[in-house]
């Protein structure tokens, strides 16, 4: 019976790490594709409302979903503490955030990180082009991350049961 | 050097606006971090006296207070030796500039192209820097290169002594403020309005709705479409408006008993403010000048003045502090009341 409990919670656990490791790969793809989301609602409040950064930051953040709004929503948050912070190390620190919940890969903090330096300190029609590069960029990162988890979901779905069993031979 | 800017006999110095300064240093928050500690590390106790911070790249910045200028030295000692200040780099002047416009330069295109900016609080900011033309016009500024904090002051009380003048049993004159830079028109300019659209009891008045043209957003200091100064409960505001259009479409559009703008100067001012009389609305203005002898060798100015258009017209200067009313006149017969 206790052998039985013990595979069962090793299956379960190593199966759980797997299915986490997978919901990496998944969720990555999704974040990319709200951010990009997101930073066609940043482009609208430049464009047509000409609304400050803060005020666009938090309202692109309440739009957007909890994980891809929390970039915008930090940011936002700095921004208004009126501490002295500039938009990049505001938007940095957002990407801080961003980044502790759903890994990111080099390149895709480095895309996101180089929108940071040149965010609100430039005229209106730098700034539309600024956003249209990076939500290109993004797109290109969301295809790889579509393509690494299509081949990466499923392996580690199944990995981590199948882990799990083998650990559980073994023992036995 | 201390000895000079403890002298309280000077000009402009009174506990009350320092008092009241030192609570509510809004133009503080627009500051880099360092800069905003060294003012207030070293002008701590006179931040209430502050008219104006100049930055400018490669030079010390400066303080006005009064007819003062003073600046702080590498170790953060006041002084008046301005050769000996405090540098401003080009990183620290940029970093300003991002966080006074709220890190959203794009926002403030037309303000750049007017060269100011005003932020929370109704202070203004004015940008000198490299003009980019488009068709012969300034589209905006690029590669700033100085920025000036021009500290702005409200007075509640300030308009007191001008009131009996310009208010006569239940009657409003229409008046002229007459006053070299510096001098606090804007600031009187925006205690009348407060005190005629609000009423005043002990004068037995009731308020009255004033439309007020705030081409440079100045009196109101609009900031995202709340006034930042008391402009009192009856006022309408059209900011950033050229002052001939905006006077006619605040008479069409919102009934005003008063218009108030400032510094009138241009012929199509005038033609507005003809428009004005006609429509039965009381005008306050005023205009950059030292005294009426110079008002009457200006072209629109001595037409206004001839024509008797102003029944009281109101002369400022700085000779006891910003705000000294000189003289007031009588519009219609230019003799002194007072």
């Amino acid at each position: 019976m206790y052998k039985l409990t013990g595979a069962l919670c090793i299956i379960g656990g190593c199966g759980w790490a797997g299915l986490k490791v997978a919901g990496v790969y998944r969720r990555r793809a999704e974040l990319l594709r709200c951010l990009q989301n997101g930073l066609s609602f940043l482009e609208a409040e430049i464009s047509y409302g000409s609304t400050p950064l803060p005020l666009a930051l938090r309202r692109v953040g309440e739009k957007l979903d909890k994980d891809s709004g929390a970039l915008f929503t930090r940011a936002a948050q700095i921004l208004c503490l009126n501490k002295g912070a500039t938009a990049s190390e505001a938007w940095e620190e957002g990407i801080k955030l961003l980044n502790g919940n759903i890994p990111l890969t080099a390149e895709e903090l480095s895309i996101l990180t180089m929108f940071g330096h040149g965010l609100g300190n430039s005229a209106r029609e730098e700034q539309l082009k600024n956003i249209a590069l990076v939500r290109q960029q993004l797109g290109m990162a969301e295809k790889k991350a579509a393509e690494a988890r299509v081949k990466s979901e499923k392996m580690w779905q199944y990995l981590g049961f199948c882990l799990g069993g083998v650990i559980v031979l073994v023992f036995i | 050097m201390a000895k000079v800017l403890i002298n309280q006999e000077r000009a402009g110095v009174t506990e009350r606006n320092r008092s009241k300064i030192r609570t509510a240093p809004s133009w503080l928050e627009a500051l880099t971090p360092q800069l905003r500690g060294y003012t207030e590390e070293c002008l701590g106790q006179y931040m209430g006296e502050i008219e104006e911070i100049r930055l400018r790249i490669g030079r010390p910045v400066l303080y006005r207070l009064g007819q003062q200028e003073l600046t702080f030295d590498r170790d953060k000692k006041l002084t008046d030796r301005l050769e000996q200040g405090y540098v401003i780099s080009r990183q620290e002047l940029d970093r300003n500039l991002e966080i006074l416009s709220q890190s959203s330069l794009y926002a403030w295109e037309d303000e750049f192209r007017n060269g100011y900016l005003t932020i929370p609080g109704g202070h203004r900011v004015g940008l000198a820097g490299r003009g980019v033309l488009d068709k012969g016009i300034i589209k905006t500024l690029k590669d700033i290169s100085g920025l000036n904090y021009r500290i702005s002051r409200e007075v509640r009380g300030c308009a007191d002594e001008i009131m009996p003048f310009v208010v006569c049993g239940g009657h409003i004159f229409h008046t002229l403020l007459v006053s070299p830079p510096q001098c606090g028109k804007t600031t009187l300019l925006r205690d009348m309005i407060r005190q005629l659209s609000d009423g005043m009891t002990k004068r037995s008045f009731m308020g009255v709705n004033v439309g007020l043209v705030d081409e440079r957003s100045e009196i109101a200091g609009m900031y995202q479409g709340e006034p930042q100064f008391q402009i009192g409960l009856r006022t309408d505001v059209l900011d950033a408006c050229p002052k001939a259009q905006g006077m006619i479409m605040l008479i069409r559009s919102m009934s005003p008993r008063v218009i108030a703008t400032d510094e009138i100067g241009k012929a199509e001012d005038v033609e507005a403010l003809y428009q004005a009389l006609q429509a039965g609305v009381t005008v306050l203005t005023t205009v950059h000048g030292s005294s009426l002898l110079e008002l009457r060798e200006r072209p629109f100015l001595r037409e206004l003045v001839n024509s008797k258009f102003f029944e009281r017209i109101a002369v400022l200067s700085r000779r006891k502090g910003a705000g000294t009313l000189e003289a007031v006149y009588d519009g219609k017969t230019l003799e002194r009341m007072r």
